[in-house]
């Protein structure tokens, strides 16, 4: 017994040496995604079959709700199609009227205007800082724009700063589409240069030509419809040959990025309560 | 006694603040990044308890991250590297020098210092980048990151020696 008391005395450092190697591997994987999910590979194979198979059963319940909400939908939509047909009818000439109706509609979407504090670009995740927070209105999941283009989306809000995930981080995952032509993909960007992203999963049937411009498809509600993200530069083959890989040179230049705006969707609140409230019916 | 902590205290800010404001920004041809503030750990005496050194790597990697968002990456790669230090410094201190010595050219000899600092470094940066890449799916670009990091932190803290004598 003070044999053994004697021994763990003698090398208590190993103790601190482990404990403190825990404590920040523990920080790191509960910040970092991205090395959890590397880290809990076997488990979230059982555990995510698991859930696969549940929701794919539990799914057919909600089935008559989500039926129910599609179609409420659908009367408002048809309501207010009929409601424009109606005052496009005798406003045909005036322009300036339909410009009006056009301002009206995209009202959906207000704007913040904020600093980058910090910025970094040769990481493998890279973030931003921005100089307004939760006091100005600043909530997680919001996207931001720069002058040029996308720069990326709010991942975590204090009181006064936000941190940004840009479009430079492994974690990054905006939906993108071919101006002009719906075939849409989504943007990652594999570490490297700062000015090159890939755009992936754009189906093998997508017409386009090198140089058409890349714009977000306003298929989530974080990012409108339409902001520039960049240009095509090169195309090449998916690894599996499904679909096509495309290198967009960004919009942005995030090595003087500076004055950012960020998207607030007014309407973003009441779809998540609607969507909520679907969900728990 | 006091004063040398004072002292300590003012290398530990002054090192983090030139880490976080300046050499974070530095990728010399996109991959090489010094990491000086590890010199603050090279630099203790040899008489300094193993848990008091890995307590000051364990804040000093800490306050890194949260300056640099990645929480616990420097953290554990110095810890790490106060752990082998002490090994590290016995082996390769003559035998006859004193009990107490501050690791420098003039105290355990150029060669040993400079062996000293690059397997101290090598270890702290091979954690370090590896953690951060996270998968050796892209393992060259990996070792090179590592290398010349590693290269340019050494010149780093033979530059400051030079200075400092």
């Amino acid at each position: 017994m003070r044999n053994l008391l004697n021994f763990l005395i003698k090398y208590n450092y190993w103790f601190v040496f482990l404990l403190l190697e825990i404590a920040s591997l523990v920080m790191l994987f509960r910040f970092n995604n991205y090395q959890q999910s590397v880290y809990f590979t076997s488990a979230n194979a059982i555990s995510g079959k698991v859930y696969e198979i549940s929701g794919g059963i539990m799914s057919y319940f909600y089935l008559k709700s989500a039926n129910e909400t599609l179609l409420e939908r659908n009367t408002i939509l048809e309501r207010q199609l009929t409601f424009l047909r109606n005052a496009l009818k005798d406003r045909n000439v005036d322009s300036l009227e339909i410009n009006r109706l056009a301002e009206l509609s995209s009202n959906q979407y207000k704007t913040i205007p904020a600093h980058v504090i910090n910025n970094s670009l040769n990481l493998v995740n890279n973030y931003l800082t921005l100089d307004k927070g939760k006091s100005d209105g600043i909530l997680p999941e919001m996207g931001v724009i720069g002058e040029e283009g996308v720069v990326g989306i709010v991942y975590m809000a204090s009181e006064h700063y936000s941190v940004v995930i840009s479009v430079l981080n492994s974690k990054s995952n905006i939906s993108c589409k071919i101006k002009n032509s719906d075939y849409f993909g989504y943007l990652k960007w594999e570490h490297g240069d700062s000015r090159y992203a890939y755009l992936k999963d754009l189906p093998r049937h997508a017409e386009f030509n090198l140089g058409d411009t890349i714009i977000t498809s306003g298929y989530s509600t974080v990012f409108p419809e339409g902001v520039m993200v960049g240009t095509v530069d090169d195309m090449a083959d998916s690894n599996d040959g499904l679909s096509y890989l495309l290198k967009v040179k960004l919009a942005t230049n995030f090595g003087k990025i500076s004055n950012v705006r960020v998207i607030t969707d007014v309407q973003r609140i009441e779809q998540e309560e609607l969507e909520l409230k679907t969900k728990a019916q | 006694m006091i004063i040398n902590y004072i002292y300590r205290i003012l290398w530990f800010v002054g090192l983090v603040l030139l880490q976080v404001l300046i050499l974070n920004n530095i990728h010399l041809a996109g991959y090489a990044t010094p990491f000086l503030y590890t010199y603050f750990i090279l630099k203790f005496p040899s008489s300094v308890s193993r848990n008091e050194l890995l307590l000051w790597a364990f804040f000093l990697g800490l306050i890194i991250d949260v300056f640099s968002n990645t929480p616990g990456i420097n953290a554990s790669a110095t810890v790490l590297m106060a752990f082998v230090r002490p090994p590290l410094l016995t082996l390769f201190t003559p035998r006859d020098s004193f009990d107490n010595i501050v690791p420098s050219f003039k105290t355990i000899g150029n060669f040993s210092f400079i062996k000293y600092l690059l397997i101290c470094l090598l270890i702290h940066h091979g954690a370090l980048l590896t953690i951060e890449f996270f998968s050796f799916a892209d393992i060259g670009s990996l070792i090179l990151r590592i290398a010349s990091s590693t290269l340019l932190t050494l010149s780093c803290i033979l530059a400051f020696e030079g200075v400092k004598k």
